[in-house]
């Protein structure tokens, strides 16, 4: 574990996109940073989807490069597998204390050979791949992760000692314990990213009931050379999809759910996801069932109409239901909003619901800011002042603050980092002249 | 790197205590995954197979084969053997047979 001080100026909770650039943008201005990720990896979401919209750049190629300077700068101190526990104003700064979970693993001894992931017995779903794939016990975050340690599962660990007889560097230590570690910042940046709506949310789509009705996250996975099945499958029985549905607004502007806002990236994931599919499987059609389509960013209408123009069937509907025939094809019933509201049951190989973006932290309890109804950061000065929270000294980017996609999380990063630095300048000079 | 040597097997032995020991619903999950693992690898020595052939010929749900089958790939321990129609055939590789 990378030695922590007692201050830093600035803390980033959360190493995604948006927290990497807001930690890099402030550590640039020669501000000592302290990055915290609850995972045992950084690069958030990003690093694990396929492409991003709407250049078709590999993800994960572009995110890495951006993981590794975090992780190299030298005024950027990264915990991984750490929880932010509470942040309480003092005086111009905060009082924080994380909790550094246990991996089992002496972080600067491991040197991610992987030896105690090939030794260890129990096989288990492997959350990156939302459970389509397989890991060990313990294992390597991923093929990208950063750092490349090992982290142990207690929970599938069945104390064989594998992993201790097989590690080069005596690296795996069964006496570690959850470690409280308090620490100074004089400026906070919340970048805690998202979920998507839960697959359950709609019963009626049979999100957990049926294998082949999928998240979008696993599709991109699915989509990666390095993802559970290095091609596009069918989790039911591994069939070449020949027809692939995409359900919109699955998890967005849905009051029954509670997510009556718009997502604003399902429209184009889905586009993209389905291109890529395509750009695979020349014969396989793919239909994307929506209310609207929403192609506002820059070159997203431009996508919208190549996505077409490369066969995609956009067909506007209500999806009612969801139902599962014997062989595990699904039977959608839908309204077709263009044929007069004509209602037609139509078969699937695959489907992928659309689910939307909800916030992936509560602040509650933790951080002394307030949210709004629907979960997010509220931000009191939303047209002026974008970044900043209910609470002088905290500032919020990314999905933390509302659905958006990675050009616009990168954006208020930026714009977060800025702010956290004048804040600090601020503060600076009013305990200058105080003195 | 650490100066002295680890003495983790006396470790392993408080952890195991501290984590509540091998559970019988460990054992069960152990058990039944190797029973799986041991029944594709049989199915397999026969020649490259698809997922519904295997999930046919071990009596398993075919998603609990194609899941244990692509840790098996994961692993190391099968690759793919062309397609037989909309399947993928896969087949041990040559060090597992």
């Amino acid at each position: 574990m990378a030695k922590i001080k007692e201050r830093y100026d600035g803390l980033v909770i959360g190493a995604g996109i948006a927290g990497m650039q807001a930690a890099l943008d402030l550590a640039g201005q020669g501000y000592e940073v302290l990055l915290v990720e609850r995972e045992p990896s950084i690069g958030g979401i990003m690093v694990g989807l396929n492409k991003v919209f709407p250049t078709l750049d590999c993800s994960s190629c572009i995110c890495t490069p951006r993981m590794a300077e975090t992780a190299h700068h030298e005024r950027i101190t990264l915990l991984t597998y750490t929880e932010v526990q509470k942040v309480e104003p003092n005086g111009a700064g905060f009082k924080v204390t994380l909790l550094k979970k246990p991996r089992y693993v002496v972080e600067e001894d491991c040197i991610g050979c992987s030896k105690c992931e090939l030794a260890c017995a129990p096989i288990v779903p492997h959350e990156y791949d939302y459970g389509l794939g397989a890991r060990r016990a313990i294992y390597i975050p991923h093929g990208n992760a950063i750092p490349q340690v090992a982290v142990l599962d207690p929970n599938y660990c069945v104390f064989d000692g594998n992993c201790a007889k097989v590690c080069p560097t005596d690296c795996i230590d069964f006496t570690q314990r959850p470690e409280e570690l308090p620490v100074e910042v004089g400026a906070v940046i919340v970048t805690t990213g998202l979920r998507i709506t839960p697959m359950d949310a709609k019963k009626e789509y049979g999100g957990t009931k049926y294998v082949n009705v999928m998240n979008p996250l696993a599709m991109e996975r699915v989509q990666s050379s390095n993802g559970p099945y290095g091609r596009v499958l069918r989790p039911s029985d591994g069939k070449i999809p020949r027809s692939i549905a995409y359900v919109q607004c699955a998890g967005s502007r849905d009051k029954s759910i509670g997510v009556p806002y718009c997502s604003r990236v399902c429209c184009m994931y889905a586009l993209k996801q389905a291109v890529m599919i395509k750009h695979g499987l020349h014969d396989t059609e793919i239909t994307l069932y929506y209310m609207d389509i929403r192609a506002f960013g820059k070159g997203f209408e431009q996508f919208y109409r190549r996505a077409k123009a490369e066969g995609i069937r956009v067909v506007k509907a209500k999806v009612a239901k969801i139902t599962e025939d014997a062989n595990q094809d699904l039977i959608l019933r839908v309204e077709l909003i263009d044929e007069g509201g004509r209602v037609a049951e139509i078969r699937h190989d695959l489907v992928v619901l659309s689910q939307g973006l909800i916030p992936g932290w509560h602040a509650q309890g933790v951080i002394p800011v307030e949210e709004d109804e629907d979960g997010f950061f509220k931000i009191p000065q939303l047209a002026i002042r974008p970044v900043k929270t209910t609470q002088d000294g905290i500032f919020v980017a990314g999905v933390a603050a509302g659905p958006k996609d990675i050009p616009d999380a990168i954006v208020e990063a930026g714009a977060a980092a800025m702010e956290a630095a004048m804040y600090l300048e601020r503060t600076r000079v009013k305990q200058a002249v105080a003195a | 790197m650490s100066e002295a040597k680890r003495n983790w097997r006396e470790d392993l032995k408080v952890f195991r205590e501290r984590m509540g020991g091998l559970t019988e619903e460990k054992k069960a999950y152990g058990k039944a995954q190797r029973e799986i693992r041991k029944a594709l690898q049989d199915a397999l020595k026969a020649g490259p197979r698809t997922v519904p052939e295997l999930a046919r010929e071990t009596n398993q749900p075919s998603h609990k084969v194609m899941w244990h089958l692509m840790a098996m790939k994961r692993y190391g321990e099968l690759v793919e053997a062309g397609e037989a129609g909309d399947y993928v055939k896969y087949a041990l590789k040559e060090s597992e047979r």
